[in-house]
């Protein structure tokens, strides 16, 4: 392993065109990961065309390292601004943005700077090591049935994060799900939900819907704040966190690194779910979990650690078997069909130069956030002394923007604007918008896998369970729900 | 005791409706999958059922606690207070924010970005209380002349362009400025 990542570096640093690069994708993804309204996505299908005149190992490379640098860089903008530049970035707002509401910006983006670069150095190390192992083990453990089983125990810890009461988190988990039916059912491609509108055929897609329901939605909750003259400015800090408090926070990171590339490693999951389930886990085991989504440090933490982990992760599968994990290596399936090979077992043997340097600058991009990401930080932190007035419409605008040209629909800016109006409501009445973004999320991935599985089984319950990764995370996000249940049903009903 | 509101019917009557309105319209889809038991309508159905009765139980903590929170809950932001309007003025200044951008987005098929990007910046920085008039003007200018350079001159992103003239015609003028510039600097 270490001769073939020498070599892997000798060939990234060897031509000058590559560092040039590599430096672009690290800085790129970064930026384009902390500009309010566009992510590394908008980035990457922007750049997707121009991989064509590069070789096939830069072109999946650049990718490579966007990933990883665009995943920390929506930490930013998730903290100062309440917008995740991704979905993996969601969790990240939920303690992030009140810490910057309470003058503590600076310690939450330097745990994320510091996180990121931990899960992502630590993922890429993992992946260097036992990539053809795991997915080994993937392909003959996991299937259909037991990604069916991670959605309902993911969407299970979900609904008791967030909302008011736990009817409120299920009542937003719920509805998150039934928006995600809308297009296509994903086994015979019948239309649903369209309301006569062909372009909802293609459904809700998740940027329009996110940056709705965290981005506009906040704009809306500050601008209320506003008009009655309760608007406060968010404070800025540079104080980053001490080495001590990030080291109290040790079993935290270790078990994200852990969560998050369990999930990155599972085909059609990815790190968003890695994100909520790190923030998940770090609440079930906190002696506070009343301070979770009031500022704590931890969650922070988890779900930046558990993001930047299954980057590395989300690449055994796009390499080993070629599925991608999610949307950004999706578009790297784009850039090996553009160069006329297939992401696979045969890569590993046709093209094992390709391989080494991807894994050789994912771990040097992960190890470049922790010295650019702070220098980057502590400009960026700037923007939060733009007064409301003038960066709510910058912000709105690029979130439009962004939405727009995902799909080229202007749909797609109208339900973003709807989703702002929604959330705004929704929030004001203590339903949980994270409950709602992870419905949407996972309800597709959740049906899909649910509908191959039964027909892998033969519609046979019992032999659904028999499968023991099936069992163990049934078993557990039942009792999540049943413990939920009883807590809510005894709070209720008691006088 | 009951402790409910009117705005704690009301809100359960809004989930209700939207159940038996997503009930109904799923008939419109209820066709059989020859490889799929369950059909289309099997998982949304299922969502329905499931939200009708957490809606159900929602009630009934309404009804016996009233908008408390429910204790031990995790995740819940200090942001969700009561706010109170002291006037008319700031509710219509309110209901305005949150219709501009839904104009804006509706009015970007027939209108395009270039034509209504502008007045949507103008329009938003007043009705979020700036007052000085140059101050509005200039980061307007500024905002829509950074988007213009971001996304149409670095990254050539298709924006809507309308379909109305003027603005359509405006749009093919901001394009072509657009290739212009680009021949003339080799990009």
């Amino acid at each position: 392993m270490i001769d073939n990542f020498i070599s892997g570096s000798a060939a990234l640093f060897g031509d000058p065109f590559t560092i040039g690069i590599f430096v672009f994708g690290v800085i790129g993804g970064m930026l384009f990961g902390a500009i309010p309204g566009v992510s590394m996505l908008t980035l990457a299908a922007i750049l997707l065309p121009f991989t064509a005149s590069l070789e096939p190992a830069q072109g999946v490379m650049l990718f490579a390292v966007i990933y990883c640098t665009g995943t920390y860089g929506g930490a930013i903008t998730a903290i100062l601004f309440n917008i995740p530049g991704a979905p993996e970035n969601a969790p990240t707002a939920f303690d992030g943005y009140p810490m910057t509401r309470k003058g503590q910006s600076g310690k939450a983006v330097g745990a994320a700077v510091l996180c990121s670069a931990i899960g992502g150095i630590s993922s890429a190390l993992i992946m260097m090591a036992a990539t053809e192992p795991l997915a080994n083990w993937a392909i003959s453990n996991i299937g259909p049935p037991e990604i069916f089983a991670l959605v309902f125990f993911g969407l299970a810890v979900a609904s008791s994060v967030g909302g008011r009461t736990m009817w409120k988190g299920w009542m937003s988990v719920l509805l998150g799900l039934l928006v995600a039916t809308i297009g296509q059912d994903p086994v015979g491609g019948i239309n649903r939900y369209n309301f006569g509108f062909s372009d909802l055929a293609a459904g809700i897609a998740f940027v329009p819907a996110i940056m709705g329901f965290f981005a506009v939605s906040e704009i809306f909750v500050q601008a209320e704040k506003k008009a009655v003259g309760k608007y406060e400015a968010p404070k800025m800090s540079l104080d980053f966190p001490t080495m001590m408090e990030l080291w109290t926070h040790k079993i935290a990171v270790i078990r994200s690194i852990l969560v998050g590339f369990f999930c990155g490693i599972l085909p059609g999951i990815g790190a968003t779910l890695a994100a909520f389930m790190g923030y998940g886990e770090a609440v079930r085991w906190s002696k506070n979990k009343e301070s979770f989504g009031k500022g704590n440090l931890e969650g922070v933490i988890s779900s930046e650690t558990a993001n930047n982990a299954a980057t590395g992760a989300a690449m055994i599968p796009l390499l080993a078997l070629g599925l991608p994990g999610g949307a950004m290596t999706a578009l790297m399936v784009g850039v090996f069909q553009m160069h006329d090979l297939e992401p696979g077992p045969m890569v590993f043997y046709n093209s094992p130069d390709l391989i080494w340097i991807v894994f050789a600058a994912m771990f040097y991009a992960n190890l470049s956030i922790l010295f650019i990401g702070i220098i980057e930080t502590k400009t960026i932190m700037y923007l939060l002394k733009i007064p409301f007035q003038f960066l709510a419409p910058m912000i709105l605008l690029l979130a439009s923007i962004g939405s727009y040209i995902g799909r080229g629909l202007v749909l797609d800016v109208i339900i973003m604007f709807g989703a702002g109006i929604m959330g705004f409501l929704l929030r004001r009445s203590g339903y949980s918008i994270p409950g709602i973004v992870l419905g949407i999320i996972l309800g597709k991935i959740g049906e899909q896998n649910f509908a191959q599985g039964m027909q892998m089984v033969h519609y046979d319950v019992l032999e659904y369970l028999s499968r023991p990764i099936c069992l163990l995370l049934i078993i557990a996000g039942s009792l999540t729900l049943i413990t939920g249940i009883y807590k809510a049903l005894s709070y209720s009903l008691k006088s | 005791m009951s402790r409910l509101k009117t705005n704690h019917i009301v809100e359960t009557l809004i989930w209700l409706t939207f159940i038996v309105v997503f009930f109904v319209y799923s008939f419109e889809f209820n066709q059989e999958i020859e490889i799929y038991i369950f059909g289309a309508t099997g998982w949304p159905r299922v969502i329905l059922g499931l939200l009708l009765l957490v809606t159900l139980g929602n009630f009934l903590h309404l009804y016996k606690k009233g908008s408390e929170i429910q204790q031990g809950r995790v995740g819940i932001t200090d942001e969700e207070e009561n706010i109170s309007y002291n006037s008319i003025v700031s509710i219509w200044k309110l209901i305005a924010i949150l219709c501009l951008p839904l104009i804006f987005a509706w009015s970007l098929k027939p209108v395009g970005f270039y034509s209504a990007t502008p007045v949507f910046i103008v329009l938003i920085i007043l009705l979020l209380g700036e007052k000085r008039i140059k101050w509005v003007l200039g980061i307007a200018l500024f905002i829509y002349l950074l988007l213009i350079v971001l996304f149409m001159v670095i990254l050539n992103a298709p924006l809507p362009q309308g379909n109305i003239s003027p603005f359509y015609d405006f749009s093919a003028f901001m394009l072509t400025l657009n290739t212009n510039l680009h021949q003339s600097l080799n990009f």
